[in-house]
């Protein structure tokens, strides 16, 4: 397991992951790829919707409709978003 | 659907943390846990009501899911109720779907799934009063018209709407809705479709006004999931709670120690000598004392965890630990069904169901048993106390420590190669938990919720521990010598002569290798039953009378063991059989009732039996290693 990782910035802003998203900011979800799509649907990271990211990490923090979540950097990579 | 009976059958589905099990508690008037630590509602559990037209209606509380599409043995239930798949379980007539009117997005996806089930649903829009105060506009008709069934506002905690949601259940039903989305294609297709009607709808009936200030558990969070101040207040958290266990809780035990000895003093001197005078005296109240003791240590474990969870703590503990769990395979869901462990292993082997990943959960059962429990507690005391006569009680609870840390540190290993070792799942799955927003416990849950376990413990002692007390007595006490001959005169002696005398001598090679003598190894087998009566076993066989105070059959005990010879004069009780027995009791899975629940939880006798007989191999060989290694050195 890697303690330290490299920071990647994304390629531009209208294509990053949840994982590349800077911390702090509204986006909006603009895509899913990747195994675990069904379950990131059903805990509200859908299409369309808000998130707000709160903290980087390897579980990182992020409210989508009012809803506190952590989640692992794995799921998180397979959120694109967009800003808000 | 069964409209002709006279009593209905109503489901409760929803998200976890949607408030089901508090609106459950609320209509039925049953008392059960409540808490917030995603899922934590496991067994199914059912209540009645009546209808303000009368009308009988029997609830059952379905475990909290997130999708019918079941990726967990709880959403496998909730699946199979309201598909009527599920054996000795009519199909529900109506459905009540409790949604978190804060987060309705997420919460409406699964009121959507059973809705296109196709029978009667009325939606429960529970925690109205947390969404207005988000500024979140809600508008109940525009709901129910989009969705097409009823939908009623509720306040679970403060009993507001209970009537209106009532009175939505009168007969005749609600029709079925038709769906106003689109509900063919696939299953990833249905699930975008279901979404974008989703948002669509909450657009108009739920809109959200986000200006992204901090609330207070945000600022919480900052705080206790700080890699650093999170991480110290965790470590302070875990160390109060074991330190207050076991200083806190010599109170109350020495009160049940001392009621106890009072008792059998009164009994034997109250009641006419014979069999059943010693039966009652030496089996019964000197066997069930030394179990009941460990009651408040229970208690407060229990008190503690229910606390964490109900604060919303767990969760954060659990995420903190996720990266520790990552080094050996596991993730933060594993941390709570282990600590519970330290507990009892049967509460942490059934609290494993929340974790997603089948493998992980398997591994969670399978090294659950190596958290040492509370009934392993006694044991460690009295060898501990023996082998530091001298030492402090600072110096007494760092190797109480240092015996917690051997346990965990095995297991975590145990894991890593377990990990290795078992099949892949078949779609993995990452960690993702859901933060729920600190709260107060509520007391009276609390109460009744601690109320449940220390008589669950009770029970346990009055049934399999009273038991095994009562055959320790027979087998110590039969046969019984003739009169007149030596062993009539000599305790030692007739003991060495009863049936546990014998059993002890034809087990006693088996255990010489590991240090022990007849009475040792008798001890360590009827242990298997419940390591609790290890202590009360080592006092029979040792003589020690139960008609002294506790204290001072401590303090003979203590003495007896230490002058324990061989038959050529050597002690048997060195440093180094004390430590092999301590790491015999760390290993050992000496608990039928554990097996009997991984058997239940893993659907296997083979994985249940596979983890007695490998945690008691492994036991053996360890004790041996170490009373062989120790015999060097402590000559």
């Amino acid at each position: 397991m890697k303690f330290f990782r490299r920071k990647q910035e994304p390629e531009s802003c209208e294509n990053m992951t949840l994982s590349q998203a800077r911390p702090g900011c509204l986006f909006r979800v603009k895509a899913l790829q990747g195994t675990c799509c069904s379950r990131l649907r059903k805990m509200g990271f859908c299409e369309k919707m808000e998130v707000r990211k709160l903290s980087n990490g390897q579980n990182m923090l992020c409210t989508v409709c009012g809803t506190k979540l952590a989640l692992n950097r794995k799921l998180a990579d397979q959120v694109l978003v967009t800003p808000a | 659907m069964s409209t002709g009976s006279p009593q209905l059958l109503v489901a409760l589905v929803g998200n976890p943390n949607a408030g089901k099990t508090t609106l459950f508690n609320a209509l039925t008037g049953e008392n059960q846990k409540v808490g917030n630590y995603s899922g934590v509602t496991v067994t199914r559990k059912s209540g009645s009501f009546r209808t303000p037209h009368g009308k009988k209606v029997e609830l059952i509380d379905l475990p909290g899911c997130y999708s019918l599409e079941p990726q967990s043995p709880d959403e496998q239930v909730t699946h199979d109720v309201l598909c009527g798949e599920q054996a000795e379980q009519a199909r529900p007539d109506l459905t009540i779907c409790v949604v978190d009117a804060s987060a309705l997005e997420r919460h409406l996806h699964i009121a959507l799934e059973v809705i296109e089930l196709g029978h009667p649903v009325v939606l429960a829009l529970n925690m109205v009063d947390l969404a207005e105060a988000r500024g979140i506009h809600l508008d109940p008709t525009i709901l129910s018209e989009e969705l097409g069934v009823p939908v009623v506002p509720i306040q679970a905690n403060k009993n507001k709407g209970l009537i209106e949601l009532k009175q939505a259940l009168a007969t005749p039903f609600p029709q079925p809705a038709s769906p106003k989305w689109k509900t063919q294609g696939s299953s990833d297709d249905r699930q975008q479709q279901r979404s974008a009607f989703i948002s669509e709808i909450c657009n108009e009936a739920a809109r959200r006004e986000d200006d992204g200030t901090l609330t207070l558990t945000d600022k919480l969070d900052g705080f206790l999931l700080n890699p650093l101040s999170g991480w110290i207040t965790l470590v302070a958290v875990m160390l109060g709670v074991f330190w207050t266990i076991f200083s806190l809780s010599s109170y109350p035990m020495d009160f049940i120690e001392g009621t106890f000895a009072d008792l059998g003093d009164w009994i034997a001197h109250t009641m006419p000598e014979g069999d059943f005078n010693d039966l009652v005296v030496e089996g019964i109240v000197g066997g069930l004392s030394g179990t009941l003791v460990f009651l408040p240590q229970i208690v407060l474990l229990f008190l503690f965890i229910a606390l964490m969870e109900a604060s919303g703590y767990m969760a954060r503990a659990a995420i903190l630990m996720d990266r520790l769990m990552n080094l050996v395979g596991l993730s933060g869901k594993s941390f709570l069904p282990l600590l519970s462990s330290h507990a009892c292993a049967i509460p942490g082997v059934m609290a494993a169901r929340t974790i997603d990943s089948a493998k992980e959960r398997l591994i969670t059962i399978l090294i659950a048993p190596w958290m040492s429990c509370s009934a392993r507690l006694p044991v460690y005391t009295l060898l501990i106390t023996m082998l530091l006569p001298q030492a402090s009680s600072f110096s007494q609870a760092l190797v109480m420590l240092a015996i917690y840390s051997t346990g965990i540190i095995t297991a975590l290993i145990a894991a890593r190669v377990l990990k290795g070792r078992l099949a892949e799942d078949a779609t993995p799955s990452h960690f993702m938990l859901e933060l729920p927003p600190y709260r107060l416990p509520q007391l009276g849950y609390l109460v009744r919720h601690i109320a449940d376990r220390a008589w669950a413990f009770l029970k346990r002692a009055g049934g399999i521990i009273l038991a095994l007390c009562i055959i320790l007595w027979a087998l110590e006490t039969y046969p019984k010598p003739a009169e007149g001959s030596a062993a009539a005169e000599d305790n030692s002696l007739a003991l060495e002569q009863s049936y546990m005398g014998q059993i002890g001598h034809a087990i006693e090679p088996v255990f010489k290798p590991l240090g022990y003598d007849w009475r040792t190894s008798t001890a360590v087998v009827m242990s298997f039953a419940a390591r609790e009566v290890f202590k009360s076993s080592l006092q029979v066989t040792y003589n020690v009378s139960d008609e002294l105070e506790e204290d001072q059959a401590d303090m003979l005990l203590h003495e007896k063991l230490a002058e324990a010879t061989w038959p050529d004069g050597s002690k048997i009780y060195t440093p180094a059989t004390l430590l092999s027995l301590l790491v015999f009791f760390i290993y050992a899975l000496q608990c039928l009732p554990t097996t009997a629940v991984v058997a239940r939880e893993t659907n296997s006798y083979k994985w249940a039996i596979g983890q007695l007989v490998g945690m008691s191999a492994f036991a053996y060989v360890a004790a041996l290693v170490v009373f062989q290694v120790g015999s060097i050195f402590f000559k």
